[in-house]
């Protein structure tokens, strides 16, 4: 029992984290959390799906267009709700991509609600199943969206750390003005950390669209899952991110087994309430900065 | 002419006319609108002159209806007793979120409540013995035959005359020691201390404020539509709230009542829009977070006079400096 | 008129109320108002917006041709938002300040139950097109009937399903919100009153990604009938994760997962819906040739939507309102609608199970769960109607 709960909880802290991500990527450039990551996601799944699924294109040069278009409207959040508010309070800036994120799903809703209610995606490669030492099954496509998180986040950790973008990204999220006084284009950098934000959610939702099917309605609880595992994890740290998320997964799957069912939904706000009276900046985060 | 207490004054009197000649879904209506005024004036004196982003605001909210109903419900106890009850119980859980935000602040104190939000609406769903579940309850409808007038309109002055009430409270609290406290610790925490401000305790009063005036408007909810279920108190109320605070003007106490009664307006506008409400509530939060950050009370205090507040500077350090630096502005400011 | 929505609006709900027009609101001398409420935005949007599409269908075709009567259906649609403040707000919108003949709504349960006692006072009319939930239809009010199937029935009807397929140990699967609940409860009482014990009974939330803890548990109880209170998301989840087990079992349905042939494409492992049979409040799925000229009909009307079994809810529930809009003939007044809609017997819906009969003491017209079944790669075939001993 416990092989079969560590596993699955596992797989799907894998789902977590491929959002967490997502969410980490746009903290680490801009300092703010995009509420709207979940409809990104959304957007980008229906749209792969309408380039897949009801127009018949090829799966890659699909997710492919999916994810380019979803970029294009993670620079449309930049420009519409991040750019005009960037001097604004906090709560405002929270509000507004919590209103572009309406906006996202009302279009959702409108554009492909009416044609059922949870729609399935193919896979990437069948849904026979995978039979495991010590008897655990699973579904090819889980082992996909696992790969995949890991992929993402070495991807980007080499791209932070490597690249000259990657860099000057880390210097505008350290300290903007610094980052103007030697030269960096900050308003671009924060438009492409937008736009890869949401290129990475398209990515994440063409992978794990097969399992946890798409409906309008998808964008806001993975995103609560995710934004909880960027928080466990550290919301500035890639790896944190992949942690929290498997983290996420299991302390769910162990409460659902042991404790009860019903405790699954809630288990993981408990365990992020204690983890952040405890160690406030997550698992992986720095020490605790005090702005004076 | 046009200065807030004439405004207000004027505002009151349609309120209190209403009944007269409105239908009864207007009534209503204008009871959710006296209800949401104190929902967000509780909301904003944390949040605004406090500085604290907390998400629990719903929650409150739901613990003050839950509490006023399952008081009524279960032990028989009389509305006008299970009224307080309700807002005392969640003024006493508010207070406790006080603690953890001893050690979070912004995104991270906004996860903690969220998570604490999320799991007050797991234990309305889940502690059936006590709470009923998911399908929730009816709460026996108010008498007011003592006063010869209906139910619904007993509940509609009740929750004018508290929302006037709590109005005027808000506003004295804000011109006092205690509010000045407040901004202090908004403006800066480290500063704040050092001048010998104590943090948790004045954390505290300020959960405490916000927990009694949303568990207050649980109570008239729970008054006004005598039904207690969990869907009510979800993100979508705390977006609700927090969009009524930042819209009004957040740190200002006219504002949290301006706010209120726009976005009620708003959302009755909205039902026109059927099924794009969605789309049509997201892009206009959008617009008025974008074009009026400080809200619309910073409009009425540029062009109309009259509405002046103490401690006016409004808004936290920007969340995110700007790409350019702007000296001229930085000289300029107070 | 949004213009005059707007003063209303910015005015404080100043609004003064039209004198009302005591037996017959809403009718005029060529129209009818006919006001539903029910989720248009949010995720049970299906059982609000895709059913009144379906209404809209309906109406457009018995408008052009004449109406009834020589009135016009006019349809007009409230949010409910699916919870009882929504409820409670459309529905005082709809009588007091639209002023409608009847409602015909009421999709999310916990909505309408809050908005009965409205509905009650104010004596208006009342259809309702979705919601299952037992305590919206009962006990019993003179102004309220309903043409969906309710959740106690359902309940049974699956635990006799379970019964008559020879299973010897039942396990429930459910959802725990407030549709869940309406289920489940009469669905515990019936087994209990069986003298029956389950063997397990798990909870699943609605974007649950993984089952694999209940799966596992119903597994190791030895379950060999699952009766599923689940929506169409968390019990491809289970499904998948029950077949990943090796686990197979019957696997019983509900109206939420009213189309096999979707559900076995949700699910996407081949073959693992072999064993799961469902109810469907009617007895036609989508891609069924005989509904072919409404499926024209919804993606003509409503472009880039599909026809789905809540249109054909709509549909179904639309001719028993219209049918008892003739009987009551062209001196409309409410009080000769529930005349006519009270006697309304054996009445040919087209959609339904079985012929609708509203002249039951307990309002409830519709009373034939049908059971649907597709084999894998094979076409969906309706088991029958089974007839519950209620």
């Amino acid at each position: 029992m416990l092989g079969y709960l560590l596993f699955s909880g596992v797989t799907t802290g894998a789902l977590y984290a491929l959002v967490a991500l997502g969410i980490v990527v746009v903290f680490k450039a801009t300092a703010i959390v995009n509420f709207a990551h979940g409809e990104l996601f959304m957007i980008g799944g229906f749209l792969a799906y309408t380039l897949h699924v009801m127009l018949g294109l090829p799966y890659v040069p699909s997710l492919a267009l999916a994810v380019a278009c979803t970029f294009l409207v993670g620079m449309a959040t930049d420009r519409i709700a991040f750019r005009p508010l960037m001097k604004s309070n906090m709560v405002a800036l929270v509000l507004a991509t919590v209103g572009f994120s309406f906006v996202l799903k009302g279009i959702g809703r409108s554009i492909w609600g009416g044609r059922g209610d949870y729609l399935p995606f193919p896979p990437l490669v069948g849904f026979d199943p995978i039979i495991l030492p010590g008897d655990i099954v699973i579904v090819p496509q889980q082992l996909v969206v696992l790969i995949g998180a890991l992929a993402v986040m070495v991807v980007f950790a080499a791209f932070f750390r490597l690249t000259r973008i990657g860099r000057m990204m880390q210097a505008t999220a350290d300290n903007p003005k610094a980052a103007t006084l030697v030269g960096i284009r900050t308003d671009r950098i924060y438009m492409m950390t937008f736009a890869v934000g949401g290129a990475v959610a398209a990515a994440a939702a063409a992978l794990m669209a097969p399992l946890t099917l798409l409906y309008p309605d998808i964008g806001f609880s993975l995103f609560i899952k995710g934004f909880a595992a960027a928080v466990l994890g550290g919301l500035a740290s890639l790896p944190g991110a992949v942690i929290g998320g498997i983290g996420v997964g299991v302390i769910e799957a162990l409460a659902g087994g042991y404790i009860h069912t019903s405790f699954l939904d809630v288990s993981a706000f408990v365990v992020i309430m204690a983890v952040l009276v405890l160690k406030p900046t997550g698992l992986l985060g720095g020490a605790r900065l005090r702005r004076v | 002419m046009l200065s807030r207490r004439n405004v207000f004054l004027a505002g009151v009197l349609v309120m209190a006319l209403l009944p007269s000649f409105a239908n009864p879904y207007a009534l209503f209506i204008g009871t959710m609108l006296s209800t949401y005024v104190i929902l967000a004036l509780g909301l904003n004196l944390l949040v605004g002159y406090a500085g604290q982003l907390a998400f629990a605001n719903a929650a409150m909210y739901g613990i003050g209806a839950y509490t006023c109903g399952l008081l009524q419900v279960k032990l028989g106890v009389s509305y006008w007793l299970a009224l307080p009850a309700g807002a005392l119980v969640a003024m006493a859980i508010g207070s406790v979120m006080a603690f953890p935000a001893l050690r979070l602040s912004g995104l991270y104190l906004a996860l903690a409540t969220l998570a604490f939000a999320q799991f007050t609406q797991w234990v309305f769903l889940n502690w059936e013995s006590v709470t009923f579940g998911a399908g929730g309850f009816k709460v026996p409808e108010v008498s007011f035959a003592w006063a010869g007038i209906a139910s619904s309109t007993g509940v509609f002055y009740l929750a004018l005359i508290l929302a006037a009430l709590l109005y005027v409270v808000a506003g004295n609290v804000v011109r006092s020691p205690l509010g000045r406290a407040f901004v202090a610790i908004r403006d800066g925490e480290v500063a704040a201390e050092s001048l010998g401000v104590d943090l948790l305790r004045y954390k505290a009063i300020a959960f405490a404020m916000s927990g009694f005036y949303a568990g207050i408007a649980g109570g008239l909810y729970c008054a006004a539509i005598n039904f207690v279920a969990p869907e009510g108190y979800d993100l979508f109320q705390m977006v609700l709230h927090k969009a009524m605070v930042v819209v009004g003007g957040i740190g200002s106490v006219a504002g949290s009542v301006v706010g209120a009664t726009l976005l009620v307006a708003l959302l009755e506008l909205l039902r026109e829009f059927k099924s794009t409400q969605e789309i049509a509530f997201g892009a206009l939060l959008l617009a008025f977070v974008i074009f009026m950050p400080d809200g619309v009370v910073s409009l009425l205090k540029k062009r109309l006079k009259g509405w002046d507040e103490p401690l006016r500077r409004i808004g936290d350090e920007p969340a995110v400096a700007a790409p350019l630096a702007e000296p001229a502005e930085e000289a300029a400011r107070p | 008129m949004t213009a005059t929505r707007l003063g209303f609006a910015l005015l404080l709900g100043v609004a003064v109320s039209a004198p009302a027009i005591a037996q017959a609101p809403g009718v005029t001398k060529d129209t009818i108002k006919i006001g539903s409420f029910g989720p248009l935005t949010g995720p049970s949007y299906l059982y609000g917006k895709l059913v009144m599409n379906g209404i809209d269908v309906v109406f457009d075709e018995v408008n052009a041709a004449g109406g009834v009567h020589g009135r016009k259906l006019v349809l007009v649609r409230e949010d409910d938002k699916c919870n009882a403040e929504g409820g409670i707000a459309a529905v005082k919108k709809l009588i007091h300040q639209e002023q409608v003949f009847l409602i015909h709504g009421g999709g999310c349960s916990n909505a309408a139950i809050a908005a009965r006692d409205e509905v009650e006072k104010a004596k208006t009319p009342w259809v309702v097109f979705a919601a299952v939930a037992d305590s919206v239809s009962a006990p019993v009010a003179p102004n309220i009937y309903t043409t969906a199937l309710y959740a106690s029935l359902e309940s049974v009807a699956q635990l006799q399903f379970a019964l008559d397929k020879g299973a010897k140990k039942i396990a429930i699967v459910s959802m725990r919100d407030a549709w869940g609940r309406q289920r489940y409860e009469p669905m515990v009482a019936a087994v209990k009153a069986k003298g029956i014990t389950l063997v397990a009974d798990e909870e699943l939330t609605p974007d649950a990604n993984d089952a694999t803890p209940q799966a596992l548990k119903l597994k190791a109880a030895g379950a060999d009938a699952v009766l599923m209170v689940l929506y169409p998301k968390p019990a491809a989840v289970f499904l998948r994760d029950a077949w990943k087990l090796g686990y197979k079992p019957i696997l019983v349905g509900q109206t939420a997962i009213s189309d096999p042939a979707a559900f076995e494409e949700q699910v996407a492992v081949p073959g693992a819906t072999v064993n799961f049979s469902t109810i469907s409040m009617v007895k036609y799925v989508p891609d069924d040739p005989a509904v072919e000229k409404w499926r024209k009909l919804v993606e003509a009307k409503f472009p880039g939507d599909r026809l789905s079994t809540f249109n054909l809810f709509g549909v179904g529930s639309a001719k028993v309102v219209v049918e008892a809009l003739k009987k009551a003939g062209p001196e409309l007044t409410q009080a000769r609608f529930l005349k006519a809609l009270g006697e309304l017997e054996n009445f040919d819906a087209e959609m339904f199970g079985a012929p609708i009969t509203c002249k039951t003491p307990d309002h409830r017209c519709n009373k034939a769960p049908a059971w649907l079944k597709k084999d894998p790669g094979g076409p969906t075939k309706v088991l029958g109607v089974t007839k519950v001993a209620m």
